[in-house]
């Protein structure tokens, strides 16, 4: 058929369909029967959607909500506003969309809200294009394994449980653990080494305070400029909580269907499941385990397959998911730590314990994994990284042994020193990202045993005054090492000279 | 015996109700109703019941207004609704009502044409808000 008569058909039929509509300018309207706690109920809207907007007009303007509960006789929707100004009576309207949020790069730098409004102080935000909060996810054939280095800048995390771009790693810990600190050291990070990948932060339910200190050191990170932050505080409706996640994702899915890359972080995915909780028992829907609904696995579910890597058809973009979880006494075999550790592709557990032992980020090298990053750590990286997680564990435990004093063969001795060596060097300060060769010079010192007379006290001293040697007297190694691939005979030479020599001066 | 949905009861009152047994259903839905103690939804059944037989081309609605309308206007309007929805039978009640300040608001079953001057101002005032 040629295009023509498809032009022509399609033009017939919009004719025919025009004129079949017999409504004209009579709007579908359905009256709120009654209304509490964030949820109207309506009667009346037959041809309403699972998720549609509605519309009540109430005497100060129109206040949106969105159809959650289809029933025969009413419709349960929740309201995106306050429910003070709603009363039983009053008339809604059918929007005729689902939710949909701005999308675009014009909301690169700033603080939003759910639906898309700027909370910053800034002007309105004005974009070409709008996104579907809710939105399938990426079907296989439009996929692609993850294979380019998401770096963190955090050595513990890029060397043991590497992150690829397209990845859902979940960061998971006690409340006071660092879990927000290693997502907004992954987020500098971006900036720094330039990547390009754009940061897409959620707050949910957190205090605006927080989100306004993060805003400003992001600024003097000079990060800002690639972020969006999509914040809602604990004095939002449920209904903004439930949404920040998804339409932030859309935010996300924008670059990502561009041929960008970018990382969301959903700090955090606990008050998120709470919101629904809420939402859901005020909706009257059964309560399951917990007193979750029975969908609470598909809210999460849903949200972490729309990260992806796109296959090289649709751009080969892609979409880096950190959600955050929040454990109670380190329980991780609680009904939404299970399901997220379930879902994401390997998590990064943070404990109380290390934290207070001085061992930041407080990594536990037993329990964290990645379990499709290896295939995406730059060739550098890799090159040393080998035995690291495990030896780290061993060390952990022979460690704990140790203390009751017993003798102890050499062998055990030289693993509990290097473990003792390994976990000083792995210790790094917040907003203090590391590159790649530095990442990779600091662990060939201790693995390859040229740090093997520094006393663990001194090992961060020497390392800085490694790093400061390698970079003055070799440079134009180091950049090349920077650029991911395997370091040459040259490098690591350069690399054991200078930390041999460094070493000298830190012995004790 | 399972409750029955409210639209489930309407479908069966205006099905008597258009095949012309009027009174036989009014003391059916009553009994139902008290039998059931399901009174306080009466009024709620009564609108579903105006929405399935203006379904079956028997509209009833209501015309506010500002100020009273003209029988020609009024007539106009039965029009309208004709047109529209192809119903075969128009009854319309008027309502006089200063708050909508000016033009008209006809409301039938399920659907509603707004076009006064009230409704304008709330959309405005939405518009204002958000920006």
């Amino acid at each position: 058929m040629s295009e023509l008569s498809i032009t022509e058909l399609s033009n017939d039929l919009r004719n025919a369909i025009a004129k079949l509509e017999t409504t004209g300018n009579l709007d579908e309207v359905g009256v709120v029967l009654r209304v509490g706690d964030g949820v109207a109920w309506v009667r009346g809207l037959r041809n309403a959607g699972y998720n549609e907007v509605l519309q009540i007009e109430t005497e100060e303007g129109i206040v949106e909500a969105f159809a959650l509960n289809l029933m025969e006789d009413e419709i349960g929707a929740v309201l995106l506003g306050e429910d003070s100004k709603v009363k039983a009576g009053q008339t809604v309207r059918l929007k005729g969309t689902v939710l949909s949020v701005p999308v675009g790069p014009e909301l690169l730098g700033r603080v939003v809200d759910p639906l898309g409004r700027a909370i910053d102080g800034g002007p309105a935000i004005k974009t070409k294009q709008q996104g579907l909060v809710e939105r399938e996810a990426i079907g296989v054939m439009g996929r692609k394994s993850v294979h380019e280095p998401l770096m963190t800048g955090i050595s513990a995390i890029d060397v043991m449980f590497p992150i690829g771009r397209g990845q859902r790693e979940l960061i998971i810990g006690d409340r006071q653990t660092g879990k927000t600190a290693l997502a907004i050291d992954t987020m500098i990070n971006q900036g720094k080494q330039n990547t390009g990948v754009v940061n897409v932060y959620v707050a949910i339910g957190q205090k605006r305070s927080k989100i306004a200190r993060l805003v400003e050191r992001l600024k003097q990170e000079g990060v800002m400029d690639q972020t969006i932050i999509v914040a809602t505080s604990p004095a939002d409706p449920a209904s903004l909580l439930y949404l920040a996640p998804y339409a932030a994702t859309a935010m996300g899915e924008y670059f990502r269907d561009n041929s960008q890359h970018a990382l969301m972080i959903y700090d955090d995915l606990t008050k998120h499941a709470v919101a629904y909780r809420q939402m859901s028992l005020l909706l009257r829907r059964p309560p399951g385990r917990e007193a979750y609904p029975g969908d609470v696995f598909y809210l999460h579910s849903r949200l972490l397959e729309r990260s992806a890597k796109l296959s090289d058809d649709l751009g080969a973009g892609s979409l880096t998911a950190l959600p955050i979880i929040e454990t109670q006494a380190g329980d991780i075999s609680a009904y939404i730590p299970t399901n997220v550790i379930s879902i994401t592709d390997g998590q990064i557990f943070l404990e109380t314990d290390l934290f207070y032992q001085g061992i930041r980020p407080a990594i536990s090298a037993g329990l964290s994994v990645s379990r499709v990053g290896g295939a995406a750590q730059s060739g550098a990286i890799k090159s040393v990284s080998g035995g690291l997680k495990l030896g780290l564990s061993q060390f952990r435990e022979l460690a704990s042994f140790a203390q009751f004093g017993s003798d102890l063969d050499e062998a055990t001795k030289s693993q509990i020193e290097r473990g003792q060596r390994l976990t000083e060097l792995l210790k790094q300060h917040q907003y203090n990202p590391m590159s790649v060769w530095q990442q990779t010079a600091s662990i060939l010192s201790v693995t390859k045993g040229y740090f093997d007379k520094v006393a663990p006290a001194k090992i961060k001293a020497a390392q800085a005054a490694m790093l400061t040697r390698l970079w003055a007297d070799h440079k134009k190694d180091m950049t090349e090492l920077d650029k991911g691939g395997k370091p040459t005979e040259e490098i690591l030479k350069s690399i054991e000279v200078t930390a041999t020599a460094t070493a000298k001066g830190f012995e004790g | 015996m399972a409750k029955l949905s409210r639209r489930a009861i309407a479908t069966y009152v205006a099905e008597q109700l258009t095949a012309g047994d009027s009174k036989k259903v009014v003391l059916q839905l009553a009994a139902y109703l008290v039998d059931t103690r399901r009174t306080k939804e009466l009024s709620l059944i009564i609108r579903d019941i105006q929405f399935y037989l203006s379904e079956a081309g028997a509209v009833s609605g209501v015309v506010t207004t500002a100020s009273e309308l003209t029988a020609e206007t009024k007539k106009a309007v039965e029009k309208y609704i004709k047109e529209q929805t192809g119903a075969k039978t128009v009854a319309l009640d008027s309502l006089i009502d200063p708050s909508v300040i000016g033009g008209v608001k006809v409301s039938i079953p399920g659907r509603e044409l707004d076009a006064t001057v009230s409704r304008s101002l709330t959309v405005l005032k939405t518009r204002f808000k958000k920006a």
